[in-house]
């Protein structure tokens, strides 16, 4: 028997999330059409929402709703310092140690010549051009402890150094391999204060 | 160490198998194409979570089913544990002790297993790459972090191939990259070539007494690493990193013209000599079947050094295939100190009467029945 088609819709978009095949997205699809009417029109709009009113911060590249991102406009935070990470989520899980008082730089992404990712495709150039205005002090590079996390890592350091800037990375405390998103707060606090220079 | 039990679900042509082994020699008799081999191989895939047959694990999973599960108890010195594997189209999951096993380095290595197989003989016949695998299987039994540094010297050198094959053809023109890469290529390098000499010369060690033993002292056996690099220090991983480095850069204008990486471990061999001769080209086939028996039994010992426990010890149609010499000398060798599976279509032509107790299975059609005396 066939699914009635806007079933079968609903199945097709639930599949295309992370980690759901088609037995969990069917056993999502009927779940869905038991909710409460109003439950599935908030769940609605909240996915057209988180689409339409974030944006990227066009200074560090975070998801935020107004351009520059909260944490960039923060008069409160030390100007000096730049964290790198790789996405969004990494953002995120630091702020969540309420620990680290600098600003972001958000890669979208890491070099991998097998994806054809190369500087230009993720948010190296913006991030040396961030570098040109003389107030940074101090870069931390805290890509995941993958093997492309770390060659992105050594290339940043190769491209920063040479202009006087002190280059860090947060590797330290992290399981090699890990992502950075299974992190708990604990050792990610270990690894803030354990960076090694680069 | 050895395999209490095990319990298979739906892989290769068991629907359904559980098993209680004998802490010494197990036999599984049967005919052709009945399972024998499946069930060796469901053992060494606990062990290794890979089969040494197919490195596709979808081959694994009986027919018109969706996944497959193999189960066994491991008892050793002091601990005893259970393992599983679960295997489906989607991937492959490891259980040690019930929690699931996210790294293969942290799963690998708690079951030893040795396997001597017909195919074997490729070990000392086959290509470099044969020998190649097989020190890495080897080696990661032993050492978790040698597989943890085998997994990211594979990545970076698909990431370094592509890379050259992109400056070759102008795609890309930045060299920093390029350096970024030989410097993690380097260093990943350096601790798999120290680890694969150091565990060349235990293999030595090993090998040879008991090669001159089983050949009347009429052989001396003698086995060589080959690098694609000189290192000046084979037991300084700092300094096999610099030479590496520097090989790289002396051979940086060829690499670049062939758009490959070309040096490195992935581009090693292992040879075996006796009484000063290649076996590999020049040995008889006799000679060829003892060096791999050597080395099989070499490395019995070896595990027992550096684990302080016996590896258990598969052996597939190996036994027929032996002269009375050497089906004596392997059989003695073993009893009493580490757990065995043997497969064969008859018992004739095995010297029964040096086996002790052997527990015998008949295996019929993806069915194992303890044979009834
Ligand atoms: N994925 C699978 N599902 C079901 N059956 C399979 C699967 N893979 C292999 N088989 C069957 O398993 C049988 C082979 O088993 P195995 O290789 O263990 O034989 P064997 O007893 O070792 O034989 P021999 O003595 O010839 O070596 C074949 O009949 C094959 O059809
Ligand atoms: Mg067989
Ligand atoms: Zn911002």
């Amino acid at each position: 028997m066939q699914y009635p088609e806007p079933i079968s819709k609903l199945i097709d978009s639930y599949m295309k999330l992370p980690g759901i095949g088609a037995k969990s997205a069917a056993r999502l699809a009927f779940y869905t059409i038991d909710m409460r009417e109003d439950d599935v029109t908030d769940f609605a709009k909240a996915l057209i929402s988180a689409k339409r009113d974030l944006n990227y911060c066009s200074v560090c590249g975070n998801i935020t709703e107004e351009d520059p991102c909260y944490i960039c406009k923060d008069a409160g935070r030390d100007r000096g310092t730049i964290l790198v990470v790789e996405d969004p989520k990494d953002v995120i899980s630091i702020e969540k140690m309420r620990e680290y008082r600098g600003l972001y730089h958000v890669l979208h992404g890491v070099l991998s010549p097998v994806e054809g990712t190369g500087p230009e495709d993720i948010q190296i150039p913006s991030l040396i051009r961030r570098l040109q205005s003389d107030e940074v002090k101090e870069v931390i590079i805290a890509t995941n402890a993958t093997a492309e996390g770390e060659a992105t890592a050594m290339y940043l350091s190769r491209l920063i150094k040479p202009a006087g800037i002190k280059v860090t990375r947060l590797a330290h405390g992290l399981a090699v391999g890990s992502d950075i998103e299974y992190a708990d707060e604990i050792t990610l606090m270990k690894a803030v204060e354990g960076r090694r220079e680069l | 160490m050895y395999l209490e039990k095990m319990s298979l679900l739906d892989y290769r042509n068991y629907a359904t198998c559980d098993v209680e082994f004998s802490k010494g020699v197990n036999v599984f008799l049967g005919e052709n194409a009945q399972g024998k081999t499946n069930l060796m191989e469901a053992i060494y895939v606990l062990a290794m979570t890979r089969s040494h047959r197919t490195s596709n694990d979808k081959e694994l999973i009986a027919w018109h089913k969706e996944f497959a599960k193999i189960s066994g108890r491991v008892q050793k010195k002091n601990t005893q544990f259970p393992l599983e594997i679960l295997l489906s189209s989607k991937g492959k999951k490891a259980k040690l002790n019930h929690l699931e096993q996210r790294k293969l380095s942290e799963y690998v290595g708690h079951l030893n297993v040795i396997l001597f197989a017909p195919e074997d003989l490729a070990i000392v016949k086959g290509s470099p790459s044969v020998r190649r695998r097989f020190i890495d299987m080897e080696i990661g039994q032993i050492s978790p972090i040698y597989l943890h540094h085998l997994a990211n010297y594979q990545h970076v050198l698909k990431q370094r191939n592509h890379y050259l094959k992109q400056l070759m053809i102008g795609k890309r023109d930045d060299h920093t990259f390029l350096e970024v890469l030989t410097e993690q290529l380097s260093t990943h390098g350096a601790h798999l070539l120290k680890e694969r000499m150091s565990f060349v010369k235990q293999l030595e060690k090993w090998a040879a007494p008991i090669h001159h033993e089983i050949t009347q002292a009429k052989e001396v056996l003698k086995i060589s690493y080959q690098p694609s690099v000189e290192a000046t220090n084979w037991e300084d991983v700092d300094q096999i990193f610099l030479d590496l480095m520097t090989q790289f850069e002396k051979g940086k204008k060829r690499e670049l013209d062939q758009g490959n990486t070309l040096y490195g471990p992935h581009r090693d061999d292992l040879l075996f000599f006796v009484n000063e001769q290649n076996v590999q080209t020049y040995g008889s086939q006799g000679q060829q079947r003892t060096t791999a028996l050597s080395i099989k039994l070499a490395e019995i010992e070896l595990i027992h050094d550096e684990v302080g426990e016996y590896p258990i010890l598969l052996l597939d149609d190996v036994l027929s295939e032996l002269d009375d010499e050497r089906q004596t000398h392997l059989l003695t060798a073993i009893q009493d100190k580490v757990q065995t599976f043997l497969t064969t279509t008859s018992l004739d032509g095995i010297k029964k009467h040096v086996l002790r107790q052997p527990r015998t299975f008949i295996v019929t059609n993806g069915c194992v029945e303890l044979e009834d005396k």
